[in-house]
């Protein structure tokens, strides 16, 4: 994270996020977090686990609007959400796009973020965006070895441009994160002990995702083979025993001992889509609402009101909690462009005091 | 506990490192544990031992171990 000195905004909001989760037994309960935000599908690689659908082309002509961004970030702000991550798609893609997104969300509030598979990610760029006052970027690797992430990249030189990307963002002073994402598949594997060492030899952070049956990767067959089991798990809270540096949304990140279970952020960490359409995390496609039809504190209540969303849970819905993964996360076709509604899976039983708490005349 | 050894002590947690750091080089991000994330614990310890509630402008200010006694002193914290 950036010096806070600088971001005094973002420090308060920092520091409340702070106070209410150690006030709240170390769980995030319903206090906001971050917007994660797609505001264009288009991509430049064709990842085969994609959970966004861009190898397809899946609405890669869409863009958020900037009057849009710049309200989203207005309101983003006033709910006291600190964390901004932009997301596609591939957003180095289209760079003037980007800046000007850049500089409507205004980013001395948040500690602003971008998530990049790093094919573009070289000096110049690196630059361009510390000099936007970009705090950190993620960049996705797949694997240690080279030739196994370009096949999963889908092009050759992937790998090679990533990592040098994250070099590039370290050199300017923005924080560079590993992006890894563990599943069945690969928990186990020498592959992800190297990749956590590699981070942490070189002064990364670690964001570690857990694989999720959704996207490119929805199909009800293959969630034994990515859907993390027991052992698994437990791997992965060594990991973060031994590493020290990996941090990943569901932990507590001011937990010393490496232990704490902040809980799951579904719509602690609200995904926008470059349709507006607010999803409750990017990878649990149930939609609450639309930014340019609700407000985002509307869509934030409606989405609280929902017991699974706001009760404490430990587990990580989406890729983690088999019995909602089965129920509401395996629809034929599910996707972020064409999400469940919410409005028509859950029952009055699946509302916190029995009641669908949708505001009378919006529209869901 | 004196003051300086509460605070010391307050430095030590939120860090997780020995006393031997401590002292006028120990400024925001000399060291890893100093970075954001260790910024708000520190402040949370130096809370809760003094029982305080510090302004934000203070906590933006509070950028080394020696400020930071500067810092507590308008809190009726002496050293």
């Amino acid at each position: 994270m950036p010096s806070l000195i600088d971001k005094p905004r973002l420090m308060e909001k920092l520091k409340s996020f702070h106070d209410y989760v150690r006030k709240n037994n170390g769980q995030i309960g319903t206090k906001q977090r971050g917007i994660d935000l797609n505001f264009n599908n288009a991509c430049n690689l064709t990842c085969k686990y994609c959970f966004t659908n861009s190898p397809v082309g899946d609405h890669a002509k869409e863009t958020l609007d900037l009057d849009m961004v710049a309200s989203i970030a207005d309101q983003a702000d006033e709910l006291g959400i600190f964390e901004f991550d932009l997301q596609g798609g591939e957003l180095l893609l289209r760079p003037d796009l980007l800046f000007q997104v850049l500089e409507a969300i205004q980013p001395e509030r948040f500690y602003l973020y971008l998530t990049t598979n790093g094919y573009f990610l070289d000096k110049e760029m690196a630059q361009r965006l510390a000099d936007a006052k970009v705090g950190r970027v993620s960049v996705s690797i797949d694997s240690f070895d080279e030739k196994t992430h370009d096949d999963i990249r889908g092009r050759k030189d992937s790998w090679r441009r990533a990592m040098e990307g994250l070099k590039n963002v370290q050199e300017v002073g923005i924080d560079p994160y590993l992006n890894i994402t563990v599943g069945h598949y690969n928990a186990d594997s020498e592959d992800i002990n190297m990749l956590c060492q590699y981070s942490d030899d070189n002064n990364y952070t670690t964001l570690l995702n857990v694989a999720v049956p959704s996207g490119m990767w929805l199909k009800i067959d293959k969630m034994k083979e990515v859907i993390v089991d027991e052992n698994d798990k437990k791997k992965l809270i060594a990991l973060r025993k031994k590493h020290k540096n990996i941090l990943r949304n569901l932990w507590n990140p001011f937990d010393k001992n490496y232990e704490g279970v902040l809980g799951c952020n579904t719509v602690n960490r609200m995904y926008i889509t470059p349709l507006g359409d607010v999803l409750v995390c990017p990878y649990v496609h149930i939609k609450i609402g639309n930014v340019y039809e609700q407000s985002l504190k509307e869509i934030r209540d409606y989405g609280f009101s929902i017991k699974h969303f706001s009760e404490y849970s430990s587990l990580c819905l989406a890729g983690e909690k088999t019995e909602f993964i089965q129920k509401y996360m395996s629809i034929d076709g599910q996707s972020i462009f064409n999400p469940v509604i919410a409005k028509e899976i859950f029952s009055e039983e699946d509302y916190v005091d029995g009641k669908n708490q949708t505001p009378i005349g919006v529209i869901v | 506990m004196s003051n300086k050894q509460k605070f010391n002590k307050a430095f030590m947690t939120a860090f997780d490192i020995e006393e031997s750091i401590l002292g006028s080089d120990l400024k925001y991000e000399s060291i890893q544990e100093w970075d954001s994330i260790g910024h708000m614990q520190l402040i949370a310890e130096l809370e809760d031992s003094f029982e305080i509630s510090m302004e934000m402008d203070d906590i933006i200010d509070f950028s080394s171990y020696e400020k930071g006694k500067e810092i507590l002193v308008k809190y009726n914290i002496e050293f």
